[in-house]
């Protein structure tokens, strides 16, 4: 039988869903349990909620385990569920201030007001890989004190206050914006490009951030400060209209000085924020850069705001990245005939003089290397 | 995602399966009675899948693109249960449309039986409770990726197109915010240039696919990567034309009786594929085919609207027109066509 385009219908679907399900269930080993995932593999619940823009660890972790371990597929389930659900509130403005700090280090200052606090991290430990996990926990005889965590002053309203870092442009926070909501226009506003970046793809933010500072811009910033922390949610009650604590979520937050001077007369340092679901320390870095390269609004491609919000969406990227697996032989037909059309009428014979509807078609595919370079007519 | 039987027997209203045919022959008269009586979709799950708020919110915009002809409406598109790229701004659009009472057909190149066809036309189904089909006449709603039907759509049907690319204009300015600046002023220079460049470099116009075309001669379109050969067919037909993208987020429309004219020059005429060929399965010769080299070696062509050849094969005589009271309905190639009817010079020497 000869190339039968992908083909079949209703039941090679099952079928093919069936044996994805088979994969997960193959061997001898216990299958890992959601609660497992969420415990275990918490960063990458982290990375799955924050791109699919819904902080909803369970949920994250059911989509992680359903796609087995896949994290922009994982993403997706969680951002195909939230479209079904209603949208029933905005929450109050929260301050990072208000942020229970499990990790702080401000590289901009040796000490700053609150202390640097290193938390848990891998960062200055060398990279083995473990033969033997040692699966007892070798915290069981720390001795903690009882202390209240100290309240961590923010590091930019330090310079701030100084007057060495320019203020943010003056947001609505009475109407946000909700990219979700509503289509992103160009020029975007500063809330609609945090928003889409914060959901952006993990891989793509620090990718797009990193060409920033290899070379085709000008932002190298100096962190102000990382915090990982668990950060209190509030919303206004609807009869008291007081404010009341509803959950926390736990966040990466980052925000940078840059040193490119904005006005001639009162120079100050541009900066980078980012804020990012879960512990996702280079999201949130490469953030703060991409938020402060738009700013400057630039030449380079990681300062045109079109550009980054173009590329960074996980979700959008890996779909249609994807799609070029489906059958595409009527546009390819039709590309076919224009090639075939232009060779023609410079004269030039089909290849080894094959004939079309003979046989011998093996070589009579349209070359690359004739091919004018052009863009695609295809999807 | 369950076997849809499953789907049913788990569902509250399990009775509701077997009074089907009755049920979606009356049009419900409100949301409640969709939610309540309809017994359709999946548990937990709106009335074909999205909320009233969204599907509103894109009936809105279908409404705009009608008014504009040709003009991108921005729409704030869900995620789907599919990925994006893959229909998503189509099935929002079509479950946005349905009713009970629709029969829904879905093609993709051609073929209702591809898989991501076949994947669409099963969530239309669970969660909209329609009838499918796929026969292009008796559908009132037909979604579809990269053709236009060979049999002529009449003015009771919507053929919904699947966009991946929005703007004609992105050939030459990835920039949609340019590219808007353009539509606004109407300056499709630079598009026109680009065209006169392929002219003077291949001798002839090199694009293939996603054919440029001015519709109501104010608006440049992107008529979606549908081949030249189903271009004209956007012209003066009796159908509504719906184009959606869901990953870029915009609906456009060419309404009925709408002028669509593919960009030409008056010495390089607008020129659909050739086929010396006829079709192997049902031999005919005014129709898109696609061709497909077996393991034999041989390349044969073959019609790629599979449920028109299916008839044709029974009845070769059968005219693009043939469900239709009047003859010789301009429809593309090989029928009396007034834009390609026109064509001088096209095939100079």
């Amino acid at each position: 039988m000869g190339y039968v385009a992908v083909k079949a219908g209703e039941e090679v679907i099952r079928r093919a869903e069936d044996l994805f399900e088979k994969r997960r269930v193959d061997g001898e080993d216990e299958p890992v349990s959601v609660e497992q995932v969420e415990s275990q593999f918490s960063r990458l619940v982290g990375q799955v909620m924050s791109e699919g823009g819904l902080y909803a660890p369970k949920l994250a972790a059911r989509a992680v385990k359903q796609a087995q371990g896949d994290a922009a597929e994982a993403a997706f389930l969680l951002r195909a569920y939230r479209s079904t659900l209603e949208r029933y509130d905005d929450s109050l403005p929260s301050s990072p201030d208000a942020m229970f700090a499990t990790r702080r280090v401000s590289p901009a200052y040796k000490d700053v007001p609150g202390g640097q606090i290193l938390g848990a991290t891998k960062d200055y430990t060398q990279r083995l890989l473990d033969f033997e996990f040692d699966e007892s926990d070798p915290t069981d005889e720390w001795d903690l004190g009882d202390d209240e965590p100290e309240s961590l002053r923010n590091v930019m309203e330090v310079l701030r206050d100084e007057g060495l870092v320019s203020d943010p442009d003056p947001v609505d926070d009475t109407d946000v914006t909700d990219t979700t909501r509503e289509p992103v226009m160009f020029p975007a506003p500063r809330d609609a490009i945090l928003q889409e970046l914060a959901r952006g793809e993990t891989g793509a933010v620090t990718a797009l951030a990193y060409s920033a500072l290899r070379g085709y811009g000008q932002v190298h910033p100096t962190l102000g400060e990382v915090r990982v922390g668990s950060l209190p949610v509030e919303i206004e009650h609807p009869y008291t209209g007081e404010s009341a604590e509803v959950t926390s979520v736990e966040v990466t937050e980052s925000e940078s000085v840059v040193p490119v001077y904005a006005k001639r007369d009162d120079p100050q340092f541009s900066f980078g924020y980012g804020l990012v679901f879960g512990r996702n320390e280079r999201k949130a870095i490469g953030m703060t850069i991409l938020d402060a390269s738009i700013q400057l609004d630039g030449d380079e491609p990681a300062e045109d705001a079109e550009f980054v919000l173009d590329t960074v969406d996980g979700i959008d990227s890996f779909g249609f990245i994807e799609h070029l697996k489906l059958p595409h032989y009527v546009t390819f037909q039709s590309i076919l005939d224009r090639i075939r059309a232009i060779r023609e009428r410079k004269g030039l014979d089909p290849v080894d003089g094959g004939e079309r509807t003979d046989g011998d078609g093996g070589g009579d595919t349209p070359s690359d290397r004739e091919a004018p370079q052009a863009v695609s007519d295809d999807d | 995602m369950t076997d849809q039987t499953q789907m049913h027997e788990t569902s509250p209203t399990t009775e509701a399966t077997d009074n089907e045919q009755q049920e979606s022959a009356t049009t419900p008269t409100g949301v409640s009675d969709l939610l309540s009586e309809s017994g359709a979709g999946m548990a937990g799950y709106n009335y074909a899948y999205l909320d009233e708020h969204t599907k509103r919110e894109v009936r809105r915009g279908v409404l705009k693109a009608i008014s504009l002809p040709g003009h991108q409406v921005p729409f704030a598109s869900r995620e789907m249960p599919l990925a994006r790229g893959w229909g998503t701004g189509g099935i929002q659009a079509s479950l946005s449309l349905l009713g009970p009472a629709d029969t829904f057909k879905v093609i993709d190149q051609g073929s209702d039986e591809s898989v991501n066809a076949a994947n669409i036309r099963r969530l239309a189904k669970t969660t909209a409770d329609v009838e499918t089909t796929t026969d292009t006449t008796e559908a009132s709603v037909i979604q579809t990726r990269h053709r236009i039907p060979e049999e002529v759509l009449t003015d009771e049907q919507i053929l919904v197109l699947q966009v991946p690319t929005t703007d004609a204009l992105r050939r030459v300015d990835g920039s949609d915010d340019a590219n808007r600046r353009r539509h606004a002023h109407k300056n499709y220079s630079k598009m026109w240039v680009a065209l006169y460049e392929n002219v003077v470099k291949w001798d002839e116009i090199q694009i293939s696919a996603r054919y440029p075309a001015m519709v109501n001669g104010r608006y440049l379109m992107d008529p979606s990567p549908i081949p030249r050969w189903d271009t004209t067919k956007l012209n003066d037909a009796d159908s509504l034309f719906l184009f959606a993208a869901g990953r870029e987020a915009r609906i456009y429309a060419v309404p009925p009786h709408t002028d669509v004219e593919p960009l030409a020059f008056e010495d390089r005429s607008f020129q659909v594929e050739r086929f010396d060929e006829s079709c192997h399965r049902c031999g005919s010769t005014d129709t898109y085919l696609t061709e497909v080299t077996g393991d034999d070696g041989v390349t044969r062509y073959a019609c790629n609207d599979a449920s028109f050849c299916e008839k044709r094969a029974e009845h070769p005589d059968l005219s693009k027109d043939h469900h239709l009271d009047e003859d010789d309905v301009a429809w593309g190639p090989e029928t009396p066509d007034p834009i390609l009817s026109d064509e001088t010079g096209g095939e100079d020497a």
